[in-house]
């Protein structure tokens, strides 16, 4: 590839850019903290695919461009390339989840309950015109009522206590014998874990790698690949065994007593989907950074579909983990934007000599015209 | 009240109450000396449910502090980048180990700990209305 330099655009680049602030909202602290208390699951999904749980950096990234996702997590990703690694906190486990939504599609009956949380999947997905409406009414006219939680205990009645940290569905089902046991796993240093951030992937990849690579894939990416695999390309057609939303606290040893200690709760999400086609049960898993559902149930899937011993070539390993890398995935695509000059004109080039070619060509016997 | 749990409770207070009280203290925390006060980053390792293996969920953004009053070492770091806050905590930690000013420091801890704990306990009074029978649903 070759290119040529930019010169002399200088004034013309500058301009540009105070174009692009005057087209998009001004850039304020007030525009800030409303992006980061009003859309959360924006914010969210760039956290995740930034691989960065920094809320009011999030919403400054979405501010500052306008809200192009992938410029959003190209800063984030830039802002932790500055900031050094100072520690690893404590492993987060399932017990220690403060979970505030947590569903099953596999069995009604789970332990601990079926908990719809916050969510609007049962929702009418209808606009509601009426909030743009209100400029052309009576200002005095009474706001609709404001939601409120509802259950189907009657009014009054005091719901059932909830256990913010129920049993995990994969832990009763192998508790009753439906999915194999898994070896006891020993204590490990939080600091010895493969690290995509320190070290490239190699193919079949460590299950640590994997798992971080879903865990900050684009969220676009994975649902192509999961779709393509649940419409029918993929090999393995599960059940979301459980999905949760929650927060984990963010555990540090304090240097002086060893103690560990919370500095503050973070939200994130996980999946298992279960597959039923095999002889046995298999679960397959995603976790992110704040709460993307639709990331964590599509890459779940690819997660089974890439342990398949001939997946489909859209869905083994090096395919999905390449091409779900968000920031990769859209500078290598942005960077066709760039001048190509010297590249389009040598192909032109032997495109023109190729015609020549063929037209100083002596004409063979036989050949139709 | 052990050192960690006060940290528990403090770093999830409101930022602004937490320096409030951190600069009613400093009075009598002098001198203090600042070891560190920066901002960096904490890899979150996460114990995944289907092979129950362990992995990089994403790093945490994080200010820390570490300080000295009398002698004794203050440490603390809290979501963000607010390095006052990081410094506040950092200080409050020092005091209370050093036991500088604690049974104002444990009412502060308590009250604080009480608003958490009724916030905590609204969330899942809200979130446990969502249980649903499906036989039912």
């Amino acid at each position: 590839m070759a290119y040529v330099a930019a010169r002399g655009g200088e004034a013309a680049i500058l301009q540009s850019e105070q174009l692009h602030q005057l087209l998009n909202a001004p850039l304020s602290l007030a525009t800030v903290r409303m992006i980061e208390a009003s859309l959360p699951y924006l914010v969210d999904r760039v956290m995740g695919e930034g691989s960065l749980y920094a809320p009011e950096l999030a919403a400054l990234a979405l501010a500052q461009t306008g809200g192009d996702l992938y410029e959003a997590v190209l800063l984030l990703r830039a802002y932790r390339s500055t900031q050094p690694r100072l520690a690893y906190a404590e492993p987060v486990t399932q017990t220690e989840l403060l979970t505030v939504r947590r569903i099953s599609a596999s069995f009604k009956d789970i332990p601990g309950g079926q908990i719809l949380g916050p969510s609007l999947d049962y929702s009418h997905r209808l606009l509601r015109l009426d909030l743009l409406d209100q400029d052309n009414q009576d200002r005095s006219a009474p706001a609709p009522p404001a939601a409120t939680v509802s259950s189907d205990a009657p009014a009054g009645e005091v719901p059932p206590s909830y256990d913010p940290s129920p049993l995990a569905v994969a832990d009763w089902q192998r508790s009753e014998g439906l999915l194999a046991a898994v070896p006891e796993v020993l204590p490990t240093d939080p600091a010895s874990l493969p690290d995509l951030t320190r070290e490239p992937a190699d193919f079949p990849a460590p299950r640590a790698h994997r798992l971080q690579a879903l865990a900050r894939a684009d969220t676009g990416g994975v649902l192509a690949l999961g779709y393509a695999s649940m419409r029918g390309y993929g090999l393995a057609h599960p059940t979301v065994n459980e999905l949760r939303l929650a927060y984990a606290d963010v555990r540090l040893r304090h240097p002086v007593t060893g103690e560990p200690f919370s500095i503050g709760r973070v939200r994130v999400s996980q999946c298992e989907v279960v597959n039923t086609q095999a002889t046995e049960l298999r679960l397959g898993y995603t976790a992110t950074l704040g709460w993307n559902e639709v990331k964590c149930i599509a890459g779940a899937m690819l997660d089974l579909e890439m342990d398949a011993p001939q997946p489909h070539p859209a869905h083994s390993e090096e395919f999905v983990l390449y091409h779900t890398e968000p920031v990769e995935a859209s500078g290598f695509c942005i960077h066709y934007k760039l001048p190509h000059y010297v590249t389009f004109q040598s192909g032109l080039d032997a495109l023109r000599d190729a015609r020549a070619t063929a037209t100083d060509a002596p004409t063979e016997p036989g050949d139709v015209q | 009240m052990q050192a960690h749990e006060l940290l528990d409770i403090l770093t999830r207070s409101p930022a602004d109450a937490v320096k409030r009280f951190a600069e009613d203290l400093l009075p009598r925390l002098e001198p203090v000396e600042v070891l560190r006060n920066r901002t960096g980053l904490a890899m979150l390792p996460f114990r995944e449910t289907a092979q129950e293996s362990s992995f990089y969920l994403g790093e945490i953004l994080l200010a820390e502090a570490h300080v000295r009053v009398a002698r004794v070492e203050g440490y603390a770091a809290c979501l963000g980048r607010d390095l006052e806050q990081a410094l506040a905590l950092a200080l409050i930690d020092a005091a209370h180990r050093a036991g500088i000013a604690g049974p104002a420091i444990a009412d502060f801890a308590r009250t604080q700990a009480a608003d958490l704990a009724e916030t905590d306990e609204a969330l899942m009074r809200a979130v446990g209305q969502t249980r649903v029978d499906l036989e039912t649903f």
